[in-house]
């Protein structure tokens, strides 16, 4: 689970942050520590793909929110994801609490 | 935290300009609010060098699909460019290792080998056209940026390169004339050799400052769909060019092995015969590795050309 661009996009999904906000939000959901480079590089594809889009600078600090096409993007990657999960659940047994 | 306009980072140039436009000072600002005045740790800066390289990369239209097809052809084409770069470097020391070839081998075993040989020559003759032909290509947007930019702003650009090429012209002609010095011999004195390796040294970085010079110059040109076009197919053309080259160096190198392995014991006194040599093993993969990079740039180009002049595509940030 170290996708940056799918934890940015999961991160804005609850609403706009600029980059130090975002790095600390997906530490904390995630566990996940981006490197700077990964993490604008991410941001930059992001935006140039029209899957997040820049506010007004406020105090040198851009903050990003997710965009109509973003939130679509971000759903199919999380169906998708369910199905994996799903498949992987039942085949474990983790349902039947066999395993758990 | 400091005030509100922070020392740039250095190691924001190794992001592309329009990079550093459009994202700079917010990262700046996320570096600052991460790391604090401190220095940045390795890792983060190894990161950016990583991230900002790959910025470079795309916004030259070398990867990704970022910018219009006319940047990435002209990108695609200078990565074949840079293929031909490393082809001279492996080329010159592949004809200095085997400059005495026919000599050291019987003649009735000439055949395969001169066949290589001349495959090799004569495709590294057409190279050195293709290059004329390119740079014919290019030369009215040179008169037109030295018109509108005019000399100084060529200077910054080239001063570097031609810096470089004094230094190795000078290290050339000294080494050279030390060789002549010392006269034929059997053994070459132990200060002369180290002395012809860097000057080798210095020669190949001034071919690598070259080719960023050269690079970064037709970056700024403005250069038309058609010319763009006429790059590109001569880019493939250099590509064919130089698979040529390398498989006529692979036939040589076979032919040779088989018919007279001695030949790549005798250069070097009292080196074991072996049929792959170190020398020729470093040769063979430096042309492979440019191969393969022309090879890249090749198909790239041969998947762009229809949509070069298509300005709808995805511009340059």
């Amino acid at each position: 689970m170290n996708d940056p661009p799918l934890l940015i996009l999961t991160s804005l999904a609850e609403g706009p942050k600029h980059g130090y906000a975002l790095a600390q939000d997906i530490g904390e959901f995630a566990g996940v520590r981006l490197s700077p480079g990964a993490l604008y590089g991410a941001i930059a594809r992001l935006e140039e793909r029209g899957l997040i889009e820049a506010l007004p600078e406020v105090e040198r600090r851009r903050p990003y929110r997710v965009t109509a096409a973003g939130s679509a993007e971000l759903a199919e990657a999380m169906r998708e994801m369910r199905r994996v999960v799903d498949v992987g659940t039942h085949r474990l047994g983790l349902l039947q609490g066999r395993l758990a | 935290m400091t005030d509100s306009h922070p020392r740039p980072h250095h190691d924001l140039k190794w992001y592309p300009r329009g990079w550093r436009d459009r994202y700079g000072a917010d990262f700046e600002q996320f570096l600052e609010d991460r790391y604090g005045d401190g220095p940045l740790p390795l890792s983060a800066r190894l990161s950016m060098v990583r991230s900002g390289s790959l910025e470079r990369l795309r916004s030259g239209g070398i990867v990704g699909s970022s910018v219009d097809p006319d940047t990435r052809v002209r990108g695609a084409s200078l990565l074949v460019l840079c293929a031909w770069g490393v082809f001279i470097v492996a080329g010159s020391a592949f004809a200095k290792y085997t400059e005495h070839w026919p000599l050291a081998t019987p003649p009735v075993d000439h055949w395969l080998p001169a066949t290589g040989m001349a495959a090799v020559q004569a495709a590294a003759a057409v190279g050195v056209l293709i290059l004329i032909v390119a740079g014919l290509a290019c030369l009215p947007a040179f008169v037109q940026f030295m018109r509108s930019e005019g000399w100084r702003a060529l200077w910054p650009l080239v001063r570097p390169m031609t810096l470089s090429v004094i230094a190795a012209g000078a290290a050339s002609v000294g080494i050279v004339a030390w060789n002549n010095h010392v006269g034929p011999s059997t053994t070459t004195p132990l200060g002369l050799r180290i002395a012809g390796v860097l000057a080798g040294l210095v020669v190949i970085g001034a071919l690598a400052v070259s080719y960023a010079t050269l690079i970064a110059f037709v970056y700024r040109l403005r250069i038309s769909t058609r010319v763009t076009r006429i790059l590109g197919v001569l880019a493939v053309a250099m590509t064919l060019a130089l698979a040529v080259i390398f498989a006529g160096a692979l036939t040589w190198w076979i032919s040779t092995a088989l018919h007279a392995p001695w030949f790549f014991g005798s250069l070097i006194p009292r080196s074991p015969t072996s049929p792959a040599p170190l020398p020729m093993i470093v040769l063979g993969l430096m042309m492979l590795s440019g191969l393969v990079l022309a090879g890249i740039g090749a198909l790239r180009i041969a998947t762009l050309l229809s949509a070069v002049g298509d300005m709808t595509s995805p511009t340059a940030s």
